[in-house]
């Protein structure tokens, strides 16, 4: 049997929520797989001697970092799933815009809060990651996928590619030719585009695609109607730490140019 | 002789907690429910942000009723820019709840609750003995979650729900498909009611001081009216001066009081003042419970679960009638944002839920605050834990933590 692990640092567990969706699959995983440690659906958990564990969620406070490096220590692969983990998440898009006293004082008062926090962080700033599944949430057919190859001695491969590709696969209607912000050509692909087929903008979740062309992106959105300051808040809500490779200098002007 | 009992990681709930109970000779000297799940500042983060990032961003307080929390921030939004949505645009968002409801409810009840009734660690262990009840969980979950992937887009932070509706609604296709299949699990239901009937809940009648509810405690209800099991009314901008709330010296959630007391929220509260409101199909099932409703038991808020799991199926089947009577129609209204403030309230399958947002002019975020039902619960579970233990002080330590989790686990914080 294989050892796995699924441990939510600090985070909404709506990726542990996806992997309780994958059901049928689930049932299927566990004739080859044994769950070890799985704090949000079982009671007895030992974290020890593992071969794969998934973490949730970002390293924000003492206690996360205490937990991550204990699982990195004791599993022979460490995957990160979902945005909070593999780029720090919604809670740290604000990381370059104020410090972490301000934060704490803004929304607990003099008083702070009672545990150590630090600013949030992705789990690969704090240990070695193997493998990482981003989005908000995880896609599901990825983390199947994951398993499956893992258990097969195969090392799963996702190209980077933006997901435009997927959307056009989606035969959708381009959503910025029709002047709706979407960040479809610079977003990392494999969730099959459902918010661009629902209408609704690509809100970036699963972080950069490769080579992402930002300066062209937030040319784009402001020539449909954000400032450029927007523009910046909106592509980096998900981004985390990869929000850096925003690069707003040199803003293409009304001409194109 | 002092005993100290520690329950530092509870399993199988949402997010991270932590118990401690102090006991003296024959007295409870302390009891401390400790949230030491990391803050993450959504009143902070939202700031600065335009009015369209608002529910994407809240949605991540919580990956199972994400949909509470953008529909409680797109309601706050367009309170804040004086915008009325259709009837067929709230029908959708009811139909959405009741997706919501059905897979958060069947989540907690199969998944986190069943398997302490049923004397195993997890649901997983139960499978190999109860592989069709697990299975019926699963089924449940299933259309709960086919209903949010369709209306929103995904099963868990589904984009398609904002302020002002929608971006497109379902084909006329796949509300048919909801139809039928909601009319397929309704014998699920009723199963999964009769089952959490006939558990064995431990006796544990603590009469709340206060009980909390939108007005009539439906759960389905979109209304702006709160009450409290005093009588009292109010409405969703007199919120924080009836929920008091301040930071606790040992708990990440802050603590909520009303009137200075620990006050009920939740199914429990819900269904004890929603029973006339519902389908009669489901008040015929009522009867034939042997576990009496209204209670103030907390461990009967699985069985409340129970209860509202049946009334959705129904609920949804009523509200996806309406919608293709209406079909099709537009998917949103449009806004203008204007400087001002919104509120918005919601019942989330753990309870009420309060968003509250101040906008510039230009639709920008400048404050917010939040008051989440984990933040509410607090109080009101540590006082029920209190007359648990005070009444069950003889039994083991092992035996009295594995109430205690049970008790937590009850209210699903």
């Amino acid at each position: 049997m294989v050892r796995i692990g699924i441990m939510g640092l600090t985070g909404c567990s709506g990726c542990q929520c996806e992997i309780l969706n994958c059901q049928e699959a689930l049932l299927k995983m566990l004739k080859r797989v044994s769950i070890n440690f799985f704090p949000l659906a079982q009671d007895d958990n030992s974290l020890e001697d593992l071969d794969i564990l998934f973490v949730e969620g970002s390293v924000t406070t003492e206690e996360d970092e205490r937990k991550v490096k204990k699982g990195r220590e004791v599993s022979s692969l460490l995957v990160a799933i979902g945005s909070c983990a593999c780029y720090g998440g919604v809670q740290s898009q604000r990381n370059d815009e104020v410090s972490l006293t301000e934060m704490v004082k803004a929304v607990y008062g003099e008083k702070g809060v009672p545990v150590k926090v630090s600013k949030p962080r992705a789990v690969s700033e704090v240990v070695e990651v193997d493998y990482e599944l981003p989005g908000c949430p995880l896609d599901k057919k990825q983390f199947v996928y994951t398993v499956a190859s893992l258990l097969s001695g195969v090392k799963p491969f996702f190209p980077k590619i933006p997901v435009c590709h997927e959307c056009k696969l989606s035969e959708n209607e381009c959503l910025i030719l029709k002047g709706i912000p979407c960040q479809g050509p610079v977003t990392f692909s494999g969730c099959g585009a459902p918010c661009t087929s629902a209408g609704v903008g690509c809100q970036g979740c699963r972080g950069n695609c490769d080579f992402p062309n930002f300066e062209e992106m937030v040319s784009l959105l402001t020539q449909r109607g954000l400032s450029v300051e927007d523009a910046v808040k909106f592509l980096k809500v998900f981004r985390g730490y990869t929000a850096k490779e925003i690069k707003v200098r040199g803003v293409v002007d009304e001409k194109g140019a | 002789m002092k005993r100290e009992l520690n329950v530092n990681h509870l399993s199988r709930v949402e997010g991270h907690g932590a118990v401690d109970i102090v006991i003296d000779g024959s007295a409870l000297k302390e009891i401390r429910l400790r949230f030491t799940e990391g803050p993450r500042f959504f009143e902070y983060i939202t700031r600065e942000r335009l009015y369209t990032e608002i529910p994407k961003i809240v949605s991540r307080i919580c990956g199972i009723c994400y949909v509470s929390h953008r529909l409680a921030s797109s309601m706050a939004i367009e309170d804040a820019f004086g915008v009325e949505v259709t009837e067929e645009i709230k029908l959708l968002r009811k139909l959405l709840i009741v997706g919501e409801y059905l897979e958060s409810h069947a989540l907690h009840l199969y998944f986190l609750a069943l398997p302490d009734y049923m004397g195993y660690g997890s649901a997983i262990e139960m499978a190999k003995d109860y592989p069709n009840i697990v299975k019926r969980g699963f089924a449940i979950k299933e259309v709960g979650n086919r209903i949010m992937k369709t209306i929103a887009g995904k099963t868990v932070h589904g984009e398609n729900v904002l302020a002002g509706g929608f971006k497109s609604i379902p084909e006329k296709e796949q509300l048919e498909r909801i139809r039928d299949d909601l009319y397929g699990i309704i014998p699920e239901l009723k199963a999964t009611l009769s089952l959490f009937d006939s558990l064995n809940y431990p006796e544990a009648n603590s009469p709340h001081n206060y009980e909390l509810s939108l007005k009539g405690g439906h759960f389905g209800s979109l209304c702006e009216e709160l009450e409290i099991s005093d009588g009292t009314v109010f409405t969703k901008r007199e919120y924080e001066f009836f929920v008091e709330e301040e930071v606790s010296p040992y708990s990440t959630a802050k603590r909520s009081t009303i009137k200075g007391k620990a006050f009920l929220i939740g199914p429990l509260a819900r269904v004890n003042r929603a029973l006339d409101s519902y389908h009669p199909s489901v008040k015929e099932e009522i009867k034939k419970l042997k576990n009496a409703l209204p209670s103030s038991n907390p461990f009967l808020s699985n069985l409340a679960r129970a209860v509202e799991l049946l009334e959705a199926g129904f609920l949804g089947i009523e509200t996806v009638e309406r919608l293709l009577n209406a079909y099709p129609f537009e998917p949103e209204v449009p806004l203008e944002p204007k400087k001002g403030e919104g509120y918005g309230v919601k019942e989330a399958p753990r309870g009420t839920l309060y968003h509250r947002y101040a906008f510039d002019e230009n639709g920008r975020c400048i404050g917010a605050n939040i008051i989440t039902p984990t933040a509410q619960l607090q109080a009101v579970i540590e006082e029920n834990l209190a007359s648990l233990v005070e009444k069950d002080l003889h039994l083991p330590d092992s035996e009295l933590k594995k109430r205690a989790e049970m008790l937590v686990r009850a209210y699903d914080p």
